[in-house]
């Protein structure tokens, strides 16, 4: 007979587990070390500036409504705005959003009490509001017209100070997430205990440490190029100037050679947060959960050798061919995570539950996102729609459709845990349905719209592409009413949710072997994983699973004390 | 699966109050400095690419330079940063040995190499842009050359900067006795001033040598 390991804090708790208190509100406004509360701060930052960034993705949409410039004073206006959405949503939205979740359930599924080193999480942290208005302030003054990925000359013979600020911020930002990201590497080599082997860690423990280690490795190559920007922008120094004795194909070289690792910064979390959701949501272990650990580290170091796929038109032609070879090679490491996904639910008790529904939205949406990204890696097909509306579709299914359905599975299958209450689950529904369809409208017109041949980052287009941009249009303003539904979810739910207990969805990771929210020291003791992560369906996971049920959740009256 | 008790897992892992144990945290902290050198080393590497860009596009530029400018002052300034390497790992050794007191002279003798080194640096810049080697672009022979050559060096150079900032701290705590029993702190500014060590010598032999 198998003895159950029962988490060691729970024996030690369960009589006192009728009320958990709730940090105060105010602790979140000060500076703390607690990787819990740091966690809420990353959460709620990149939240507001995902808002900031919607509205301006709506400003971009009410312009396109029409062929004519009507709501924008100029096209320079229009550009500033593009460049600002995409420089919030990337730096200051999807990649702080990682580093929420990552802080907030990595430490508690290793069984951990904290991280490695609480007072660099937290300084990484308040390096992003100081960084924010630095990005932002740029917009009142000359702004940044270049676009996201500010390739000189545009960003330095034909921009003005906001251009400065961008990358003096950018450069802060990408110093807080080196710092996060090597806190993040020390906490899972080394603050597991012993129980927590390896090969025995949640997937999305795996992916965090992969995603870390790319931006350890690839965030630098951002620090060095806008470190010689600003020294052109300043210093009078021609880096990236032909007519000095430059280079302008450095800037894009070195700049992908961060921003495509970088985009695996901002899904392989979303991945790992797939494989929990799926699982536990379905009821059955993950497919392959080895080739699924593994297969982040491969994107991780194949990640590295695909930069000039977003250079093919200015490449030199003899190395066009070997960079659509590894393009397409890395496709293979993410199919394993696809088909491992439906591997996992393949067969399973499936509970459509709102984090269940966003974790399938991301399925399909990024599947879309893929195949069209293995078509812009094939050469003829890239040079005909390079940089048009196709390539638009392309990176927000694999962004939106990608990063944004995970961080709402994420928020949907974790709220319960940091707030000590569920979510309601119908208004999750409403949210997802509305999120769902005004995506797929908005963006998949949009390859159409980029056959045809509508080009990006333009405010005037061809009378021939109104039909489509209005539809597109209004399904963004439908889109971007989602956003309120889940708004008021949390704000709900937060106050009147029903309690959620330790462990409402029944889930064998270590996180949920502990009250919700889960006391400062995170456990009262070290805890014993469950053996399996991902065991579901069995008669010892159903034992280990009832009693933590009987440590935290025997008391029928449980409350939550603010 | 066998049952651990709490005690077991207490011994393993923790001390009494839940902290992490003192070799824990020494740990942690050494993989932290390792992984930020790692970082570091990338952004370096971007600026010595761009160097070695300029060498082979044009060779005539860095050729001429050589023939030019002397390298006497700057061996000398090498040799005082590969002492200081030293000096530093004579303090630790001292710490480790307990004595304080030749911990604090040699951390202090590697303090005043990185100081020595800076002065050195600054006799080298002020000689080079009397030459009309300037970081901006200009009109003259060397348009190409200055801002390849001063954005390492002075980047370097800022990061000897940090590393006598950071000796002196060292000095500053290890007087009060912060050290004696743990010398980590000591550790982890050596394996920084070895790192600024080594780009140095990369720079160096890349720059002045080849
Ligand atoms: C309501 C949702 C969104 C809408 C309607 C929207 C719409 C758009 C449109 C129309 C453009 C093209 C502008 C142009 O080229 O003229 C654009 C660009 C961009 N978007 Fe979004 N977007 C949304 C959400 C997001 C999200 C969630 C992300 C990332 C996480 C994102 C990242 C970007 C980036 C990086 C660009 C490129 C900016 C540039 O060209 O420099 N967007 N967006
Ligand atoms: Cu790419």
């Amino acid at each position: 007979m198998a003895t159950i390991a029962v988490p060691l804090g729970a024996e030690i708790e369960s009589h006192e587990a009728e009320a958990v208190q709730r940090p105060a509100l105010s602790e979140y406004l000060r500076w703390s070390v607690d990787h819990k509360i740091i966690g809420v701060q990353y959460g709620v930052a990149s939240f507001l500036f995902f808002i900031i960034g919607g509205a301006m993705a709506m400003l971009i949409r009410l312009e396109l409504w029409t062929p004519d410039l009507d709501v924008m004073v100029s096209g320079a206006a229009y550009n500033s705005l593009f460049t600002m959405h995409g420089t919030v949503m990337i730096f200051l939205f999807i990649i702080p959003m990682w580093a929420a979740f990552g802080n907030f359930v990595v430490p508690l599924q290793l069984g951990a009490k904290d991280m490695a080193f609480p007072w660099l999480n937290a300084f990484a942290f308040w390096l992003i509001p100081p960084a924010a208005i630095v990005v932002l302030l740029g917009y009142f003054v000359t702004p940044a017209e270049a676009g996201w990925t500010s390739y000189p000359p545009l960003s330095t013979l034909f921009s003005g100070d906001g251009q400065t600020l961008w990358a003096l911020g950018a450069h802060l930002l990408g110093i807080s997430s080196i710092m996060g990201s090597i806190n993040f590497i020390v906490t899972i080599f080394n603050m597991r205990p012993p129980q927590m082997t390896i090969w025995r860690m949640p997937l999305l423990c795996w992916a965090v440490l992969a995603t870390s280690i790319i931006a350890v490795m690839a965030t630098p190559f951002l620090a060095g190029a806008l470190t010689l920007l600003l020294l052109d922008r300043v210093a009078g120094t021609t880096f990236f100037d032909a007519a000095g004795g430059g280079d302008v194909l450095l800037w894009q070289n070195i700049f992908w050679f961060y921003s495509h690792p970088a985009v695996y910064i901002m899904v392989l979390p979303g991945m790992g947060v797939l494989s929990e959701v799926l699982s536990v949501h379905s009821r059955k272990p993950v497919f392959g959960y080895r080739m699924v650990g593994l297969s982040s580290m491969g994107i991780a170091f194949v990640g590295f050798t695909v930069w000039a796929h977003h250079m093919f038109t200015s490449l030199q032609p003899e190395l066009r061919i070997p960079f659509m070879i590894t393009t397409m090679i890395i496709a293979v490491p993410t199919g394993i995570k696809m088909f491992s996904w439906l591997g996992t639910i393949w067969g399973g008790k499936i509970r459509f539950t709102s984090a269940m529904l966003f974790a399938l939205g991301f399925m399909s949406m990024f599947v879309i996102g893929g195949i069209t990204g293995v078509m812009l890696a094939a050469l003829p097909f890239d040079i005909h729609v390079h940089d048009t509306y196709f390539v638009v579709s392309h990176f927000h299914f694999v962004l939106f459709g990608g990063s944004v359905f995970a961080i709402y599975a994420a928020l949907y299958h974790w709220f319960p845990k940091v707030t000590g209450r569920m979510m309601n689950e119908r208004l999750g529904r409403i949210h997802f349905a509305f999120t769902y369809f005004g995506f797929l409208f908005t963006f998949f017109p949009m390859h159409i719209v980029g056959m045809l041949g509508m080009p990006r980052r333009v405010a005037v287009y061809d009378e021939a592409f109104a039909n489509w941009n209005q539809l597109i249009s209004f399904s963004a303003f439908v889109l971007g009413f989602s956003t309120f539904i889940v708004i008021y979810n949390i704000i709900r739910s937060y106050y009147r949710g029903p309690v959620a207990g330790a462990n409402p969805w029944r889930a064998l990771t270590l996180e949920w072997a502990t009250t919700s929210p889960p006391p400062v020291t995170n456990f009262t003791d070290d805890p014993i994983p469950f053996e399996d992560p991902y065991g579901y369906g069995t008669e010892a996971s159903a034992a280990y699973l009832d009693a933590v049920e009987a440590a935290f959740d025997g008391n029928e009256n449980r409350t939550i004390l603010d | 699966m066998a049952e651990l008790t709490a005690n077991q897992l207490h011994a393993v892992a923790h001390d009494d109050h839940g902290h992490l144990s003192e070799e824990e945290q020494n740990d942690n902290l050494k993989l932290g400095v390792w992984l930020y050198l790692a970082s570091e080393i990338v952004i370096f590497s971007i600026m010595i690419v761009g160097y070695i860009l300029l060498r082979i596009n044009e060779p005539d530029v860095v050729a001429h330079a050589h023939e030019e400018l002397g390298v006497g002052l700057v061996t000398a300034n090498t040799f005082v940063l590969l002492a200081s390497s030293y000096f530093m790992v004579m303090g630790l050794r001292a710490m480790q040995q307990g004595n304080r007191a030749g911990m604090l002279r040699w951390i202090g003798a590697t303090a005043l190499g990185g100081t020595v080194f800076l002065i050195g640096q600054y006799i080298e810049y002020s000689e080079l842009a009397h030459l009309g080697i300037v970081l901006g672009y200009s009109e003259s022979q060397w348009s190409t050359l200055g801002m390849r050559f001063y954005a390492p060096t002075f980047f370097h150079g800022a990061h000897v900067f940090v590393g006598v900032v950071w000796a002196l701290e060292v000095l500053r705590r290890g007087a009060k006795g912060r050290y004696d029993h743990n010398p980590i702190g000591i550790e982890m500014f050596g394996l920084y001033w070895h790192f600024v060590d080594v780009v140095w010598i990369m720079l160096f032999t890349l720059i002045y040598l080849v």
